[in-house]
């Protein structure tokens, strides 16, 4: 069975995330194991990481409507999005709370300011991941 | 403990037979929704709103309770199943 342009959506968005995350993530970890705890070359790193999802998406979506015919998301559409959603916000809000915590402490911003960044990743890749098993086991 | 699951089935797949055989996608097209939605909601992976319930009857012109049917006991014509589970909309 062929997928919807939706599901390929979410596929796209996953990827993207994944490589955005990796991407970020390893010089920022460099960085962060070095010492370096001022936010500016952190904030150039996130630019370019969300340029670059951008340029994912983008080139993703592109290809994607190539292959199949655009349409708008439906009600199944909106109520997998919904109940992912629902589920993720955990992820989110976990991390949300345990930054509040850190900053509570005398540590370094930039430690909760990553706890926060990658805390945001994650639910995104457990809400597009939670999508696609819908998709695929039916909803 | 011993109440048996209730089950939605749905006849589409037979309308879609009995009107030219008609595709999923040009179902999808007439009430609104994804040839992927069709093709779940027939497979009863998922069950409907109650509108697209409705739009589903009327483009097959019959009433609803021909297209789909609650209950433990199979009609006749009904060609697929779905658990409760699988939430309605």
């Amino acid at each position: 069975m062929s997928t919807s342009f939706e599901h390929k959506s979410v596929w796209i968005t996953l990827v993207s995330l994944i490589v955005v995350l990796v991407a970020y993530s390893i010089p920022a970890g460099y960085l962060l194991a070095s010492g370096i705890t001022i936010m500016a070359p952190y904030v150039g790193l996130f630019i370019a990481a969300v340029v670059l999802q951008i340029v994912i998406m983008i080139f993703g979506h592109i290809a994607a409507a190539l292959v199949s015919r655009p349409e708008e998301a439906d009600e199944r559409d909106r109520l997998i999005e919904w109940r992912s959603e629902h589920y993720s916000s955990w992820v989110l809000g976990a991390g949300v709370f345990m930054a509040m915590m850190l900053l509570a402490t005398p540590i370094a911003k930039v430690w909760p300011t990553h706890l926060l960044l990658v805390s945001m990743f994650l639910a995104e890749i457990l809400k597009a991941t939670l999508r696609l098993v819908s998709y695929r086991r039916g909803f | 403990m011993g109440k048996a699951d209730p089950l939605i089935r749905n006849t589409i797949r037979t309308l879609r037979f009995h009107h030219d055989q008609m595709t999923q996608r040009a179902l999808a097209e007439k009430i609104g929704v994804t040839r992927q939605t069709v093709n779940a909601i027939e497979g009863g992976k998922y069950s409907p709103s109650l509108e697209v319930a409705f739009r589903i009857a009327r483009a097959f012109g019959v009433p609803l309770e021909q297209v789909f049917q609650y209950g433990e006991a199979a009609p006749e014509e009904a060609t697929t199943t779905s658990s409760p589970d699988s939430r309605p909309a």
